[in-house]
């Protein structure tokens, strides 16, 4: 049978056992319905490769073709001049990457804690915690409530905090890991431990921690994609005289501001010389900074993706 | 540790194990035969655990929930005072005044209709394209080239809103964009397409549709492959076309999740993704009787008028409506399929 491929031996038992062994197509078939999603997944990738191919053109095709998919020149003018153009997107950069990576880690260091103690059947308030923590998914005070509590109350106004902590935990994640610790950890494992002397904390780090590393990275990959693309907070939270703090999508908010701070930073930095930017080459440039590492990091994250989507869907 | 109370731990676990032997229906195995201690010392070490996520919940979810208040007060602040003595002490009540001054003026029926009217096409759309997708999706043979397939249409979900909205400028923009490009090599005029509203419903229903269809895909694919092949041989052997399989297999399966989201998209029914009408037509204003959402205009009473009576009172309309339609609907489909609806 040629559905069967022998040159797949990584394939699971259970994705062999999806192919259809008794399949109704002919070959044909099947070729049509592939250049059919080939077609589909070709649509939904054409404003992206626009955007990667518009970084590379140069400043005169774009002036004289528009953003076109066949510039008559390419050229890596914007990306030289952004990497030259001084210390605003560097640190916008750093300030992205520092918020994803210490909002993602202290987000799982706050829900799986909390998420193996609401699994365990012996924690006597399991029922009262996970009414706690379902609650918010239903009511909210609503946007003018939170921003008068994080700026009245907290003081988050212009801080890097502002960026993280509104976002840090979430219900859907914390279920996630719950039935992921709940269904896929034997709780015959979990005795064992407390036989040996566990208490819940050791259990939990000693435990079942190492072994839950698919749906801790699952929910990283979510986090961590979430806060690189957060420019929400920002909008709220950031004045514009605290650029210092711009995460990277922000700046691509404020784009026209953002151009003439660069046109400066360079005048400064290149000696007074009247210097035009590409401008209209660097926003682009700019997005395709901002997308490259989703679009690198996705196929290694995929299986874990939809690892979590399918442990989320068995509702426990 | 101590020794004692590690003995102490031991003999409790084995009595866990006895219980478990017994096959005693205890909603909470093991608590009755154990030493009291060791109960309460394991609570406390749970509910030490769970504590950095309750300060967290404390702060930002629960505190945050007196706002309500702001839809029934007229705010008027004393400066240098503490927030919530502003609010319960120096405002006076209002009643129900906002809602009515709300629902009053001029915009606002347009602002509703709006949201309604693109909820409408995402809910619909949303969840039929997906549906459509992913069962012809799990035709395909290759393994490999599936998850391909998959990558690709799932890449969108996680681009911001704010990249979204340069790419449809990309397609867009007045001089340099694509579209207008393309048009002027056919010989026509450009179109202006940042000024001209009658295109935009449109466009944000494509743009909706390009970022979201991918992932919600994925969810209709995993319940498809969820189902057993071998009802699939069976009905192939009895000589059902692919659409007699599709009708009585597929879909059929696939209720359950389609009416889950159907409840909880309706119970959103008056929210609306703000980065989508205010960050992909670059807040352009005159687009704004097209793009004018109830989540722009909570934003734009805040943060741009200040008027935080008027912008709670609207968030308040939204879960509370929200929360009655999703309960009516569960309560239907609840009628109709006892096994599809949400609780």
């Amino acid at each position: 049978m040629k559905e069967m491929n022998p040159n797949n031996p990584g394939k699971t038992k259970a994705e062999e056992y999806i192919i259809p062994q008794k399949s109704a197509y002919s070959g044909t078939v099947n070729l049509l319905m592939s250049m059919f999603f080939l077609l589909i997944a070709l649509l939904i990738f054409l404003p992206i490769l626009l955007v990667i191919i518009i970084s590379f053109s140069s400043e005169e095709s774009v002036t004289e073709l528009g953003y076109s998919f066949f510039p008559k020149s390419f050229s890596l003018d914007a990306y030289r001049y952004l990497f030259n153009s001084g210390e605003y997107l560097f640190r916008a950069f750093l300030n992205s990457v520092f918020i994803t990576l210490s909002g993602t880690l202290t987000g799982l260091l706050v829900m799986c804690p909390i998420a193996y103690a609401v699994s365990r059947k012996e924690f006597s308030f399991r029922r009262p915690m996970l009414l706690f923590l379902m609650i918010p998914m239903m009511f909210s005070g609503g946007l003018v409530s939170s921003y008068m509590v994080n700026t009245q109350i907290f003081h988050l106004k212009n801080t890097y905090l502002a960026l993280i902590l509104p976002g840090l935990c979430s219900t859907w994640y914390i279920m996630i890991l719950r039935n992921y610790f709940h269904i896929s950890i034997p709780d015959s494992l979990i005795e064992a431990a407390e036989l040996d002397g566990c208490d819940p904390f050791q259990t939990f780090r000693l435990v079942v921690l190492p072994i839950s590393k698919p749906v801790i990275m699952t929910v990283s990959v979510f986090q961590s994609f979430s806060y690189w693309s957060s420019w929400y907070p920002a909008l709220l939270y950031l004045d514009s005289n605290h650029t210092e703090l711009y995460p990277l999508q922000y700046v691509l908010v404020n784009m026209d501001m953002s151009i003439e701070r660069l046109s400066r930073d360079a005048q400064y930095m290149s000696g007074a010389i009247t210097y035009v930017p590409p401008a209209v080459t660097v926003r682009m440039v700019m997005v395709v900074i901002v997308i490259l590492p989703i679009m690198i990091l996705l196929p290694f994250f995929h299986r874990f993706l939809k690892n979590g989507m399918t442990i989320g869907a068995i509702k426990g | 540790m101590t020794e004692t109370e590690k003995m102490r731990d031991e003999r409790g676990s084995n009595a866990a194990a006895e219980d478990i032997k017994a096959g005693g229906e205890q909603t909470e195995p093991g608590s009755l035969n154990r030493p009291s201690g060791y109960t309460g010392k394991r609570n406390r070490i749970f509910m030490l655990m769970s504590l950095p996520a309750i300060v967290w919940y404390l702060c930002f979810c629960y505190l945050p929930m007196f706002g309500i208040l702001f839809a029934f007060k007229h705010f008027t602040p004393k400066p240098g005072e503490f927030l919530l003595k502003n609010l319960f002490i120096n405002s006076p009540w209002a009643g129900l005044d906002n809602f009515s001054f709300l629902l009053r003026s001029s915009d606002m029926s347009g602002i509703i209709w709006n949201t309604l009217f693109y909820n409408f096409f995402f809910i619909i759309l949303g969840i039929a394209i997906p549906v459509f997708i992913a069962i012809f999706l799990t035709e395909i043979h290759s393994v490999k080239f599936k998850g391909f397939i998959q990558m690709v249409m799932v890449l969108p979900y996680f681009l911001s809103w704010v990249i979204v909205g340069y790419l449809v400028y990309a397609f867009l923009a007045t001089n340099e964009g694509q579209v207008n490009h393309l048009m002027r090599i056919f010989v026509m005029e450009g179109i202006q397409w940042y000024q001209s509203p009658g295109y935009w419903r449109v466009i944000l229903i494509i743009t909706e549709l390009w970022k979201s269809t991918g992932y919600a895909m994925i969810i209709y694919l995993c319940a498809v492959t969820a189902i057993d092949r071998s009802l699939y041989e069976g009905a192939v052997l009895d000589g059902a076309t692919f659409l007699q399989r599709v009708r009585y297999i597929t879909l059929p399966h696939l209720r359950p999740t389609i009416c889950t989201v159907f409840i909880l998209r309706i119970g959103t029914i008056l929210n609306s993704d703000f980065g989508l009408f205010y960050q992909v037509p670059l807040d352009s204003g005159s687009l704004q009787s097209v793009t004018q959402t109830l989540d722009v205009y909570v934003y734009k009473a805040l943060m741009q008028q200040a008027n935080f009576s008027f912008s709670a009172a609207t968030s308040f309309l939204q879960s509370i409506v929200g929360f009655v339609l999703l309960m009516v609907t569960n309560r239907i489909i609840k009628a109709i399929d006892s096994e599809s609806s949400l609780f």
